[in-house]
């Protein structure tokens, strides 16, 4: 097998060498956050959710056999570690809509902050979705991010992603349609 | 093309990934309801790529790099903790294995006659000894277990 800049720095890792788990650190945190803090709107709690993923990957990182990309063994590490903190979503069946509770009011004023009253909706029903779809719609507007790799990483089918992330936005259309208007 | 059928492509023909065909085309036109809808998609598409995209602090790297350093301080602690476990452990058998031995050899008992005793230790110490190698084999084993852990935890920090 080549030795891949991505396998050197993991069998650098593993011999302990600190600078190599900083570069990782360096090379994936953006993504790590943004994936984690798309999910998880209170941003101390997405930063210490996100060094929990790194802490998780360090652990993890003797038992990485290489079978896939290290983004996306890093992706599943973040997909569980979301899951961990919204377990209701992580369980939820892709063809469920999500429940039509209480109408959730935005935390702006209609009139006076309409583009952020938008964007705070549309955070609000992007968190109700199921897991998977979450982390799909999140990740797919991330430049950087491959999201076959995040799909892989979510075992969903690659023929499936586009149809999956369509189904996605339909679900957060509906969403806003009927509870965030 | 009936409403609930264009639903289910509304997102594809938003992003562009389903062209407008014809079929589409024509319902669209005559379709208020499924107009406003493939809006409503075109401007969530549009707002989730404009979404902010948040930045990790300049302290996050060291943050990161400090709590592995604290779960890695706290593995090394457990496996010392064990050591010296497994170190006092196999000092106790020693030791008890040791009184044991003194013992069966007599030389526990106060007021011996030593002439007496050194005549039964020269009959009899080898089968003494030998009953008590079981214990010593033993606590030889943890002990040497406990300087193996010892050796490894010592080059692993290296």
């Amino acid at each position: 097998m080549t030795a891949t800049p991505e396998t050197v720095l993991v069998e650098r890792c593993r011999q302990g060498d600190e600078s190599a788990f900083r570069e990782l650190v360096d090379q994936y945190k953006g993504l790590v956050l943004a994936l984690i803090a798309r999910s998880v709107s209170n941003r101390a709690r997405a930063e210490e959710l996100a060094q929990e993923a790194f802490l998780k990957v360090h652990k993890g990182l003797p038992y990485f056999r290489g079978e896939s990309r290290l983004s996306t063994w890093i992706y599943r590490i973040v997909i569980n570690v979301i899951a961990g903190e919204r377990p209701e979503l992580a369980t939820r069946s892709l063809d469920e809509e999500p429940a039509r509770g209480g109408r959730i009011e935005p935390a702006a004023d209609d009139r006076a902050f309409g583009d952020l009253v938008m964007k705070d909706r549309l955070q609000k029903a992007i968190e109700r979705l199921p897991l998977p779809y979450q982390v799909l719609i999140n990740g797919h507007y991330l430049k950087g991010l491959r999201y076959e790799e995040l799909a892989e990483a979510l075992n969903l089918p690659m023929g499936t992603v586009k149809t999956h992330l369509h189904r996605a936005k339909r679900q957060l259309r509906h969403l806003l349609e009927t509870e965030y208007r | 093309m009936t409403c609930d059928a264009l639903d289910a492509l509304i997102e594809a023909v938003a992003d562009g990934s389903q062209p407008i065909d014809p079929a589409i085309a024509s319902h669209l036109a005559g379709c208020e309801r499924c107009t406003a809808q493939l809006a409503a998609a075109r401007a969530i598409d549009g707002l989730l790529s404009m979404r902010e995209v948040p930045v990790p602090p300049p302290a996050f790297t060291p943050a990161v790099m400090a709590r592995v350093g604290q779960a890695r301080w706290r593995t090394e602690r457990a496996i010392d903790l064990g050591f010296n476990l497994a170190m006092a452990a196999g000092l106790l058998i020693i030791l008890a294995g040791g009184a044991g031995l003194a013992w069966s050899l007599g030389f526990l008992t106060v007021g011996i006659d030593s002439d007496a005793m050194w005549a039964f230790i020269g009959s009899d110490v080898t089968a003494r000894v030998l009953s008590e190698v079981q214990t010593l084999v033993m606590s030889a084993a943890l002990l040497t277990t406990a300087l193996v852990l010892w050796w490894w935890v010592e080059t692993a920090g290296d």
